[in-house]
């Protein structure tokens, strides 16, 4: 068997169901972002860059959607004769079966997996960030330094320090110590969930925490603790550049409204960083005489009669003569009627919003539909709902059934 | 229809200057598709899953946008998608004259097919045929061969002539045919397209070559009229060829037809191409759009009325775009003005230029010019 210097694992995990009505039937990595792009395409399209050609997929939830979109892995190149794209699910064993416990134990159950290439390193991503990275340079770096596990950090504002699990670094970049959300944070060092092991390490911890039964079987919380304790060479690797978690609707709305400003650093139309995805056959997206679009960006079969100013609108929307799209992402084959208003809100998926609904409008009294999940004045509009003509939806509101 | 297999002939007609670089089957069109999109997919959606596609001499192009057949599902590891160089050895006289020496230069690959109907096109036609119900009507009169055509009433003479006219008794069968006539005597107009049994296309292919013929229709289909039961089969879509720059330019515009463009873009039977990975297309804060059809990849920041846009192409601040077709990656700068031009792909436009062209005398633009 050809040996594989590194094999990725992404934690493709749970629901996120901070994301409310949008996983409800998909799991969050399959979430559409950035007009064409699901939030796995990210870490796949790293891969298939950083020429990581065997990569897992781990996942528990809701498989079917993120199984057809994965498929043989051909949209990143990764269908190969030798590695390739795998989706990884839980699985009924000899002995006994069981849920992925945590993102640790979700590896070990997959140590088959691993064992079959035999590698020398193994990358641990999780499939809910959004971010271009080098992960060959990270590598390179973990090699040369001999660590037993590398991990990517980034400097964050010291303010939110506080919500991150914290990597305190020595003059060489080793990590000395680990703080999960400290009060008071030594450093503005966060750990961006991006591991490189040598496997053998992996394999020994991983088995170590299982036969532990107190342990919660997570790296962070688990695994980067109890290395530390032993003294393992344990080095950093810095990022600069676009990071961005996109768990919850607000940061999944933010994150798309950030491809539209030019002072951020993230910049999906260059070619010397392809992001792939699996294409749907649309035609190129139509604009009819009265169209009005600024400041925002279309794709590929999407037929525009109204304005569509400041948002996302992914492929396969309408959007009617006479409505106002303003400061909005728009899931793919929504449509959109006439004389409809959408304002700051995230439409799902195959949504239908019918003529002259009004969304994001001020409450006028109680409001029944408001949610947690929407923050800021923002709508979140559940896949496949039909919001019914003349509606209206008052901010903060969360719709996952027909209204 | 796996027992039907699909012939396209990609032959070298010119439109000078975008083909000089490519066949006329690879030209690009409606913004991100190639000519030969069109036919091939409705081969694939027909579920055929052995496709030849024929080329004369100018083919790296097609050959790169081909590859393996996998946008349309035609990479097979038995039949599948085969391009097709001719093998000048199989040729009489070793030089091309009729789309019956390109059948013969590739008459291994007729011959080691096994599928027992052949469809036969020109690889220039734009339309969304749903190849079953051409086969099953074929089966259904006991045809030796079915021609697709369409009825042109009401079309200018000039632009009849254009095409191979046949005409038909009440039953359908052709009982005369005329290549480009300068007076048509009829308006139903073929299509290019042919259905008959391989077996016979193989005689057809072998019987004129030994007698020194080169034209399919001109040799072979109209003397067989009344010797054969040809049938017409009546196709009311939208169809047409492309054959010379007012053609192409036409067939591009019509996609700002909202009727057309979903009939050609017929969600059941979709029009697949090579894929690219461009980013969704942006817009600036001052762009101003309408009446245009644009791909992925595009920046745009200026002002486009009544366009065709390929990938990637840049429109800057202050420039005006009318009724033009840009290709892939072009550039257009500031304060540029463009009307009825054909860009072929990375032609640059440097600041406060002015381009004018005609409706029926488009100004085309070759490949990487910087104007």
């Amino acid at each position: 068997m050809v040996q594989k210097q590194c094999v990725a694992m992404i934690l493709a995990g749970g629901q996120g169901s901070r994301l409310g009505a949008l996983t409800k039937s998909v799991a969050k990595p399959a979430v559409p972002f950035g007009g064409k792009y699901r939030i796995i395409d990210f870490p796949l399209s790293n891969c298939a860059h950083s020429g990581i050609d065997t990569v897992g997929v781990l996942t528990q939830y809701q498989p079917l959607e993120l199984n057809t979109y994965i498929g043989n892995g051909s949209p990143w190149d990764l269908d190969r004769n030798h590695g390739g794209a795998y989706v990884l699910p839980p699985y009924q064993k000899a002995e006994s079966g069981e849920w992925y416990k945590g993102t640790a134990n979700a590896i070990y159950q997959n140590l088959g997996f691993l064992e079959k290439f035999h590698p020398e390193h193994v990358l641990i991503l999780s499939g809910d960030h959004i971010y271009k990275m080098h992960y060959g340079e990270m590598l390179d770096k973990h090699i040369k330094s001999d660590a037993a596990v590398t991990i990517a950090v980034m400097p964050v504002p010291w303010d939110e320090a506080s919500r991150f699990g914290i990597m305190n670094v020595n003059e060489n970049g080793e990590i000395v110590e680990f703080e999960e959300k400290p009060q008071n944070p030594k450093s503005n060092l966060a750990s961006m969930g991006i591991y490189i092991f040598k496997y053998e390490a992996l394999k020994k911890y991983l088995t170590e925490d299982e036969n532990d039964a107190s342990s919660a079987n997570d790296f962070g919380k688990n695994i980067i603790p109890k290395m530390l304790e032993n003294k393992e060479i344990m080095q950093s690797f810095s990022f600069e550049g676009y990071w961005k978690d996109v768990g919850t609707v607000h940061s999944l709305w933010e994150a798309n409204m950030d491809l539209l400003d030019e002072s951020q650093p993230f910049d999906l139309s260059d070619r010397r960083w392809i992001i792939y995805s699996r294409n749907p056959a649309h035609a190129p997206h139509f604009t009819g005489k009265g169209a009005v679009i600024h400041n925002s960006t279309i794709t590929e079969g999407c037929s525009i009669y109204g304005t569509v100013e400041h948002s996302v609108v992914f492929g396969g929307v309408t959007v009617g003569k006479g409505s106002v799209i303003k400061d909005s992402v728009i899931l793919p084959g929504t449509y959109i009627g006439e004389n409809v208003v959408i304002e700051k809100a995230v439409i799902g998926s195959d949504a239908i919003i019918s003529d002259g609904a009004k969304i994001g409008v001020e409450a006028a009294g109680e409001n029944p539909y408001e949610s947690p999940m929407c923050t800021n004045d923002l709508v979140l509009i559940g896949n496949e709902v039909t919001v019914s003509m003349n509606r209206e939806i008052a901010r903060n509101s969360m719709i996952v059934q027909n209204i | 229809m796996r027992d039907t297999m699909g012939l396209i002939l990609c032959g070298d007609e010119a439109i000078p200057p975008i083909t000089d670089i490519r066949a006329i089957s690879a030209l690009p069109i409606a913004g991100r598709y190639r000519i030969i999109d069109f036919i091939l997919s409705c081969m694939a959606n027909a579920g055929m899953i052995n496709v030849g596609v024929a080329t004369q001499s100018n083919y790296s192009s097609l050959m790169d946008h081909i590859k393996s057949g996998n946008p349309w599902d035609l990479d097979r590891k038995n039949q599948g998608l085969t391009l097709l160089p001719p093998n000048m050895s199989r040729v009489s006289y070793g030089t091309i004259k009729g789309n019956i020496d390109m059948m013969a230069s590739i008459s291994d690959y007729l011959h080691r097919s096994q599928q027992t109907y052949v469809i036969l096109s020109l690889g220039n036609a734009i339309l969304n045929v749903d190849f079953k119900k051409v086969i099953k009507q074929h089966i259904e009169t006991g045809a030796d061969m079915t021609v697709i055509y369409k009825d042109l009433k009401g079309v200018e003479d000039s632009e009849l002539s254009r095409f191979t006219l046949f005409e038909f008794d009440e039953d359908k069968q052709v009982v005369d045919v005329e290549v480009q006539p300068y007076y048509p005597k009829v308006t139903t107009a073929g299509l290019g397209i042919y259905i008959m049994e391989k077996a016979l296309l193989e005689s057809i292919i072998d019987e004129c070559s030994a007698r020194g013929d080169h034209d399919f229709v001109k040799d072979a289909v109209a003397k067989k009229i009344g010797k054969m039961h040809i049938y017409g089969y009546e196709f009311d879509g939208y169809a047409d060829r492309i054959d010379s720059l007012k053609s192409y330019y036409r067939n591009n515009m019509i996609f700002l037809n909202d009727e057309v463009r979903r009939e050609l873009f017929n969600p059941h039977r979709p029009i697949y191409t090579k894929v690219k990975d461009q980013s969704p297309t942006q817009y600036g804060a001052n762009a101003t759009v309408e009446n245009c059809f644009i791909s992925d990849g595009c920046l745009i920041e200026g002002t486009v009325e009544n366009c065709i846009l390929s990938r990637g192409v840049k429109i800057a601040k202050g420039a005006v775009v009318r009724n033009s077709i840009i290709m892939q990656d072009s550039v257009i700068d500031c304060d540029v003005t463009l009307d009825h031009v054909v860009f072929d792909k990375e032609v640059y436009v440097t600041r406060g230029r002015k381009l004018i062209g005609q409706e029926s005398y488009p100004l085309a633009i070759s490949k990487g010019t910087k104007i």
